[in-house]
């Protein structure tokens, strides 16, 4: 029953994910990414992780995808994007698409020595907490001027686009 | 071979049951609700304006007080021109509907509407996902149900409906954040973020005779939720997502029952925040000084009950609850002028979102402070 669950959304998340590079139009291609999104969700809550089903939900189908779908959509330039011309530009992006494959492949076969099968169990969301807020208490914060950064940079990005 | 099937997997079948029977019971029960709910908000306001309200539609001369015109209403939405601009998307302008209905129908598993009912000596639970992280997936669901917003907008391809669902976008996305950080008290009060465990949480007494309720643990919360929460559902006084004469939302393209899909989305969200509002801050099914044995006052006396007696007026006290939430909404959304959009912006970051943040700092320390 659980095999068959992760089969079938693993094979959903897979489809919506090739859906999506090969749709030309960004709003869809957007909404096919939620699909996946929401597909590998799913799988983790076949896989009985609740909190990082929830997690997955909240954070990227409902926080992220929304502001890439808005930017999307009220960024006349994206409207606007055709594919580049440029051979040399072509060739790079294959070039780092081959890289990054070789490189998921080669983590993914490391994985699959190191994971086993473990039986039903429920996440553990306190132990998890304990270790963030406990002993990764420092680099977990430090994490949070990296978003601080981001936040900086996109109101003076705003502001600077008001003044013009 | 059948009995066979039955003899191997009795406790995965009755569990699938079971929950098929509570979810069919459950969607019925809303589905009605929320059918009277629409005439109730137009009986509502024309109480409030002076008027009669609906009292036309008939069956054979027999009009209850306008009773029939939810079905008139369903008839009308129905049997109307189903339009599609041209240059729509026509399959994602067809599935936004479906996006503002499914989560919201959805969330509905979560929320539980009793204790537990013994049944042939089976103990059913009063709720369909019996989920120990269940205030989490309702947070998450009620986060997709912006994509029906946005879908709806984008896939008219119209000016106006797009600009429509950006302001509803915009709107959902900021009241969301207050939403959420409204209930991390709660969870730290009662120190989890399952809902039925939260509602039993609250049956205990404060003060050997007050109700534990959520409300009197978190009084600004509970402010706090509900506006954020009528935000959420875009209505009055946040209802610039739609406006229905002056400003165009994003469902101006929609109309027969695709339009009546979105706004049977609202209707059922109206009581949704109502049975949120019940089972975090108001005890849920708990009634005041009733237990699994019956009442035991706070005075001394007691008054021993039958087991579904004592489910019943749970469940009833929990109807009763929701019902009066739901009028209380649509009470408010006929008192109050709407809000400019900068307005609701401000109150949502500068007012709602440091007093939510306000709360959990004050019970994180009151709750150190009582360790």
């Amino acid at each position: 029953m659980i095999q068959a669950a992760v089969w079938f959304f693993g094979a959903v998340a897979a489809m919506a994910t090739l859906l999506m590079i090969f749709q030309r139009n960004l709003v869809k291609s957007a909404l096919l990414m939620l699909a996946a999104l929401l597909a590998t969700a799913a799988l983790y809550l076949a896989l009985s992780a609740q909190m990082l089903a929830v997690l997955q939900i909240i954070l990227y189908a409902g926080a992220i995808m929304i502001l890439f779908v808005v930017a999307l959509t009220v960024m006349p330039c994206a409207l606007r994007d055709r594919a580049s011309r440029s051979v040399f530009l072509k060739v790079l992006g294959l070039a780092a698409a081959a890289v990054i494959l070789t490189e998921l492949l080669n983590v993914s076969g490391a994985l699959k020595g190191f994971l086993r099968p473990v039986d039903f169990s429920e996440t553990g969301t306190l132990p998890l907490a304990r270790e963030l807020f406990g002993r990764f208490a420092f680099q977990f914060e430090l994490l949070s001027l990296v978003i601080i950064t981001a936040i900086v940079a996109a109101t003076a990005l705003a502001l600077h686009r008001r003044r013009a | 071979m059948i009995a066979q099937f039955y003899q191997a997997h009795s406790d995965i079948l009755l569990f699938a049951g079971a929950a098929a029977v509570k979810v069919l019971v459950l969607l019925n029960v809303i589905m009605g609700f929320t059918a009277l709910l629409t005439l109730a908000e137009r009986k509502v306001s024309a109480l409030m304006q002076d008027r009669i309200g609906p009292n036309r539609a008939s069956v054979f001369g027999f009009a209850f007080d306008g009773l029939f015109h939810p079905v008139a209403d369903g008839i009308k939405m129905l049997v109307k021109e189903d339009f599609v601009p041209a240059k729509a998307e026509k399959l994602l302008f067809t599935l936004a509907p479906f996006f503002a209905l499914v989560p919201v129908l959805a969330l509905f598993a979560f929320i539980p509407f009793g204790d537990y009912v013994m049944v042939f000596g089976y103990q059913l639970d009063l709720q369909i996902a019996q989920m120990p992280l269940s205030l989490f997936f309702v947070l998450a669901f009620s986060g997709l149900a912006i994509y029906g917003v946005f879908l709806g907008g984008w896939a008219s391809k119209n000016n106006f409906a797009l600009l429509g669902a950006m302001r509803g976008v915009a709107q959902m996305v900021s009241y969301e954040v207050v939403l959420g950080l409204t209930l991390v008290g709660l969870m730290m009060i009662f120190g989890t973020a399952g809902l039925q465990d939260m509602v039993r949480a609250q049956g205990r007494l404060l003060f050997g005779f007050l109700p534990g309720w959520g409300v009197f643990y978190q009084p600004v919360a509970f402010v706090l939720f509900l506006t954020a929460a009528i935000a959420e559902n875009k209505r009055t006084p946040f209802d610039l997502v739609e406006g229905e004469s002056e400003i165009i939302g994003y469902f101006m393209e929609y109309s027969s029952m695709r339009f009546g899909a979105f706004m049977f989305a609202e209707f059922i969200e109206i009581i949704l925040v109502s049975m949120l509002a019940t089972t975090l801050f108001f005890g849920g099914w708990q009634v005041p000084w009733l237990y699994d044995t019956g009442f035991i006052f706070p005075w001394g006396s007691t008054l021993p009950l039958n087991h579904y007696l004592v489910a019943a007026l749970q469940t009833g006290a929990f109807a009763a609850k929701t019902v009066f939430f739901s009028w209380f909404l649509l009470v408010v959304r006929w008192t109050l002028p709407r809000f400019r959009f900068d307005q609701l912006m401000a109150l949502c970051w500068k007012v709602l979102l440091p007093l939510a943040l306000l709360n959990i700092l004050v019970t994180g320390a009151v709750l150190t402070a009582l360790k």
